[in-house]
């Protein structure tokens, strides 16, 4: 572990052109299956970035998986996302260099607080710090979404491969499920209810694809980075608001419908003040439902991860048991769309 | 011939042990991982139970009687994926109460292992 702390030190004192880096603290931090991220805390002297300074170094796990964005890539995105002026951690040095630490890394400033999900859902926040949260939130998402194709950087993105983001999103889950094998009906009803129901399609814009409670740093009551960034897509704008308010990640507070902090309407409202544009609740609601048929589609990739062998994992292994709840929730949410509750 | 006490009961038994003396003394990673354990062995437990009580064959027959109903019969196919292919070839009306009742059978049987905590009163 400390040889690879000083790696560290020493390619980040080159980079801020440091003359000494002295460690001050190093740990691996939780979260993440498929990347490390160490926190790393530095005495720097001289150079950009003098004084005692708190990092993080994200790098693939040594069993990484090429399912979602490369490090490279994910640099790229944060860095488009903090120009942008999404809270993120800003997004310092990419080291593509192998010899290096072994592995493919990027250097980005730490935030403060914490992404437990769990701790924020409980905890005792007053009605108007939960508006003020999730207006927040709306209004990150509204900045992020002024990111529009195409970008020089982030030509690596696929653009939808129909006018449609959802009707792309629906084929590509029906692959999904043909590739899995195992029957899920309810699944294949959910589809064909997404391909009848699908809103006309708002403007493509850069989707973080993965903005849920548990994904951004809190410290208190004050939202400090936006986390997580390979997922990201260009995508309509409601999939993003569609992710955060599905019943997966309410963590038990179902009748707080973003993210199990607050209500959707105050993060409509946040999203309104930043980019003008009134989202559709009702395009935001039909995106719940996709969301509930990707989270499904992810859960049975990772248990097929795990009986494969790719990857055995007890976590896994659970994660593909939860999908009968995902299940359950889309017979719900949809009659309830229906019945207009 | 399998010995007494049957695997539902040493299963019972090893869980309680892992939940009351085990877990209490671990943090951390640790006792996460215990948890899992305790969840894992929970739903296997759970699945023997729903064999005793003639799962997962009573479902298989209600989503086969459903399909007969509407003339399309299972041959040699278990019934869950012929249901799963007719929906996505739109052989059925996706608004059929009765089609939803199944579906929910379905998913209600499962959850019954998975997470029982997840079923509505």
């Amino acid at each position: 572990m400390s040889a690879l702390a000083d790696t560290f030190s020493t390619f980040i004192a080159g980079q801020s052109g440091a003359r000494s880096a002295r460690v001050i603290d190093f740990d691996k931090l939780s979260g993440g299956a498929i990347q490390d991220n160490f926190g790393l805390t530095l005495e720097l002297e001289g150079g950009t970035r003098p004084g005692i300074q708190e990092f993080v170094v994200r790098q693939d796990a040594p069993s990484g998986v090429a399912e979602s964005l490369s490090r490279p890539q994910e640099f790229r995105v944060l860095e488009a996302a903090f120009k942008a002026g999404v809270t993120t951690p800003e997004p310092l040095w990419l080291c593509e260099d192998t010899e290096i630490s072994g592995q493919v890394f990027y250097v980005m400033t730490r935030a403060a607080g914490s992404a437990s999900p769990r701790k924020l859902v409980k905890a005792d926040f007053t009605e108007e710090q939960r508006r003020n949260i999730v207006r927040r939130l709306g209004a990150e998402l509204a900045r992020l979404h002024t990111v529009k194709p195409p970008q020089e950087s982030l030509q690596f993105l696929a653009l939808p491969d129909s006018d449609n983001p959802a009707l792309s999103r629906v084929a590509l889950y029906r692959r999904y499920l043909e590739e899995i094998g195992e029957p899920h009906p309810v699944l294949e009803w959910a589809l064909n209810w997404l391909e009848d129901h699908a809103p006309e399609p708002g403007p493509t814009v850069l989707c973080h694809c993965d903005f849920r409670t548990g994904n951004y740093m809190m410290d208190d009551d004050q939202l400090t980075a936006v986390l997580d960034w390979e997922f990201a897509a260009w995508s309509d704008p409601c999939e993003d608001l569609g992710w955060l308010c599905c019943r997966s990640w309410r963590f038990g507070r179902d009748d707080r419908e973003a993210g199990g902090i607050g209500d959707k309407q105050d993060l409509l409202d946040g999203y309104r003040e930043v980019s003008g544009v009134g989202l559709d609740p009702a395009a935001v609601s039909y995106w719940e439902v996709m969301a509930l048929v990707r989270w499904a589609m992810i859960a049975l990739q990772q248990a097929g991860r795990h009986m494969s062998g790719e990857q055995r994992s007890l976590e896994l292994a659970l994660t593909g048991r939860m999908v009968a709840q995902m299940e359950i929730d889309l017979l719900n949410q949809i009659e309830e769309l229906e019945d207009g509750r | 011939m399998i010995n007494q006490p049957e695997s539902r009961d040493l299963l019972t038994e090893a869980r309680q042990v892992l939940l009351d003396s085990v877990a209490p003394e671990l943090a951390g990673e640790r006792k996460y991982q215990a948890l899992m354990i305790a969840n894992a062995m929970g739903m296997a437990i759970r699945e023997l139970e729903q064999r005793e009580q003639g799962e997962p064959e009573e479902t298989d027959q209600t989503v086969r009687a459903f399909l007969a109903e509407r003339s399309l019969a299972v041959t040699s196919e278990e019934a869950e994926p012929a249901l799963a292919r007719v929906i996505r070839e739109r052989g059925l009306d996706g608004a059929d109460p009765a089609l939803r009742a199944v579906l929910r059978r379905l998913t209600e049987a499962r959850l019954r292992i998975n997470n029982p905590g997840y079923l509505k009163p």
